[in-house]
């Protein structure tokens, strides 16, 4: 799936099928492409076998399998997928709290509001954007 | 003659004679050496001499020489003087000497018995000191029994223990002491054996008062022999009430007993809380996720609908779609405060309520918050007015003291409605006061500190509804910016709240921080 997409992608990891899906639904109808995981291990297995990577990726903490912390420093510990910037999205109270000293680009708290995802998500997108289109250049 | 030479000798008896009349006769060296004259100094006088002036004056020498001529003899135990005036106990024997039918003078024997008479006094006192010591002992009963049981003597703390006056007790059997059922088992007897075997006994046990109360006792039986022969007088028992001690101890093990119950229950109502809480924090929790699908799909409905020209037939039902999409974002932001309120006040308990502190302007954020709330004053009919002189500035987390403005504002439009409501914010010195006044119903003085509880409310849930959080959080994150938050009302004429925060909170944020 990932291997057919040519442009920039966000990656939305969250092991609540409703959530993930409304998420990708507002970004598709944004004019974002989106590629869902439903836990971090997913999301890894997808990200070692893409041709691209995405240019944010919207990751949930709390999830079976692999949670979104580990997720997050088995892609630190990538020097392939490092890059990629993070954006958390948490229903803890206190998500600095629950972060602790795990280095993330963002965080959002639930429930997520429409504007600040896509301000974050554009922002990345774009970044992204110019940062190809220098090394194609 | 040598009887009268070897009489002369004798030392340890004064023996010499007295012509009828009572003069002396003869002096022997006993005599000197008791009385204390030569021979020349007292032959020839009066033996009255010897006597202490009471016995003169009670005519006891003559009485002695009468009794002496009518019976031969007489003895007498009394006091006597010596030359130098001092006092000896003499042991006294005169015998009379008759010639020719005649009483021709008196033989007498005098012996000194002062040393005799003294150690004889000091036993004397000593037992007395001793039995009126033993008598007078009132915490103890202190008695004697004979070798089979029967009671010899008592003391007054007997009486006072046992009920019973020395006389009608005294020569009745101990086992008049002990219940029926302890007396059946024969074990007065079996003290007295072990007592006699290994010279003492000692129990806890119950007693009986002449009354037939019951009471428990410490008991030692000491068994008592005759220190010349060996053999056992009796028994020396004592008797110690321990009533008061046994029930201090009752008293002592039904208060603890009463005190490990009380934690048990105040460690239960601890675990019930914990638990609570918990429950709060995982039930917000979990309830965020679905609120924030819903949000984006009504929040994504609504721009897709934006999207679509409001022309031609349709566009009445598009436009009371985009209202009725208002209102149900209108909704889930009210869900969502519940929410986070929830879990502010578990965050609260946790300990972990964060501070972001900042320059705040508190006359921009009174002013934002009383725009915000001015619909909501309308509707329910009060007035909504803010007194603000300067930018009040400090350094504060703006977002949660938005939160206790608006905590504030919402509960007097609760419980003011219909009745103008103030907000003023001042500037005192170092310190920046924002106050709101209602004209509502007022709280209760018993209720006004509980108010600030957790989940405390000072109206009855079947009138007014709420979570009874705003007040505990607001308290909550005054207190982490070293602020305070009061409360003075009268019932029926309305509330006053009064917030007071340092212009700097830095020193408390680290202080909030680090403390979790």
């Amino acid at each position: 799936m990932i291997q057919s997409l040519c442009g920039a992608f966000v990656m939305v990891i969250d092991d609540d099928d409703d959530l993930r899906e409304t998420i990708m639904e507002v970004l598709q109808d944004n004019a974002h492409r989106v590629v869902g995981a439903c836990n971090g291990q997913e999301a890894l297995d997808l990200l070692h076998g893409a041709k691209r990577l995405p240019c944010v990726i919207l990751l949930d903490l709390m999830m079976p399998v692999m949670n979104g912390r580990q997720f997050r420093v088995a892609l630190m510990n990538d020097p392939e997928l490092s890059d990629i910037p993070v954006v958390i999205l948490s229903a803890h109270a206190n998500i600095d709290e629950v972060l602790d000293d795990l280095s993330v680009d963002a965080k959002l708290s639930k429930p997520v509001e429409i504007a600040p995802l896509l301000a974050l998500v554009n922002q990345h997108c774009s970044e992204a954007e110019a940062k190809e289109q220098a090394l194609t250049l | 003659m040598q009887g009268v030479a070897v009489l002369h000798e004798v030392r340890d008896y004064a023996i010499y004679m007295l012509d009828p009349q009572g003069v002396v006769l003869t002096w022997n060296n006993g005599a000197r050496a008791i009385k204390g004259y030569l021979a020349e100094e007292i032959v020839g006088q009066s033996f009255s001499r010897f006597f202490t002036a009471e016995d003169l004056a009670a005519g006891r020498p003559e009485r002695l020489l009468h009794s002496a001529r009518e019976q031969g003899r007489v003895e007498d135990q009394a006091w006597r003087l010596r030359k130098d005036g001092t006092r000896f106990w003499a042991d006294v024997v005169i015998t009379a000497l008759h010639e020719n039918g005649q009483v021709s003078g008196f033989l007498k024997v005098t012996r000194d018995l002062t040393e005799r008479r003294v150690a004889e006094e000091m036993l004397r006192q000593s037992e007395e000191r001793a039995r009126l010591l033993i008598e007078s002992v009132k915490d103890y009963a202190i008695f004697m029994l004979d070798p089979r049981g029967y009671i010899l003597s008592w003391n007054a703390g007997a009486q006072r223990i046992k009920g019973y006056a020395a006389a009608e007790i005294i020569g009745q059997h101990f086992s008049i002491f002990y219940p029926l059922e302890v007396r059946r088992l024969e074990h007065p007897d079996r003290e007295l054996r072990i007592a006699r075997e290994t010279g003492r006994y000692e129990e806890e046990g119950i007693r009986l008062r002449k009354s037939g109360e019951r009471f428990w006792a410490n008991v030692v039986i000491t068994a008592v022999y005759e220190p010349s022969n060996g053999e056992l007088r009796g028994f020396a028992k004592v008797t110690r009430d321990l009533t008061e001690r046994r029930a201090a101890e009752e008293a002592m093990r039904l208060a603890s007993e009463a005190i490990s119950i009380e934690r048990l229950r105040a460690d239960e109502a601890r675990n019930a809380l914990k638990a609570r809480d918990e429950f709060i924090s995982v039930a917000a929790h979990e309830l965020r996720t679905p609120l924030s699908a819903l949000l984006l799909k009504v929040e994504s409905a609504r721009a897709l609908l934006a999207k679509v020209p409001l022309s031609g037939d349709g566009a009445g039902a598009l436009s009371k779609l985009s209202d009725r999409l208002n209102g149900a974002l209108g909704q889930i932001g009210r869900l969502t405060g519940l929410i986070h309120r929830l879990l502010d006040a578990s965050a609260i308990v946790r300990n972990s309520l964060a501070l972001r502190v900042d320059a705040v302007s508190m006359r921009d954020l009174a002013q934002r918050a009383v725009a915000d709330y001015q619909d909501a004053a309308e509707t329910a009919g009060c007035v909504l007015t803010l007194k603000v002189q300067s930018s009040a500035d400090g350094y504060w987390d703006e977002l949660r003291l938005e939160q206790v403005i608006a905590n504030l504002l919402s509960n007097a439009i609760k419980y003011g409605a219909g009745k103008p409501i103030e907000v003023r914010v001042e500037e005192v010195a170092d310190t920046v006061r924002l106050v709101v006044i209602d004209h509502g119903i007022g709280i209760d003085a018993s209720d006004t500190d509980r108010i600030f509880g957790r989940f405390e409310r000072a109206v009855s849930l079947e009138n007014y509804g709420g979570l009874g959080l705003g007040l505990y959080i607001s308290q909550s994150i005054v207190d982490a910016h070293g602020g305070s938050i009061r409360v003075s009302s009268t019932p029926q004429q309305g509330s006053t709240f009064t917030v007071e925060l340092p212009r700097s909170s830095a020193p408390y944020t680290s202080t909030v921080e680090s403390s979790r």
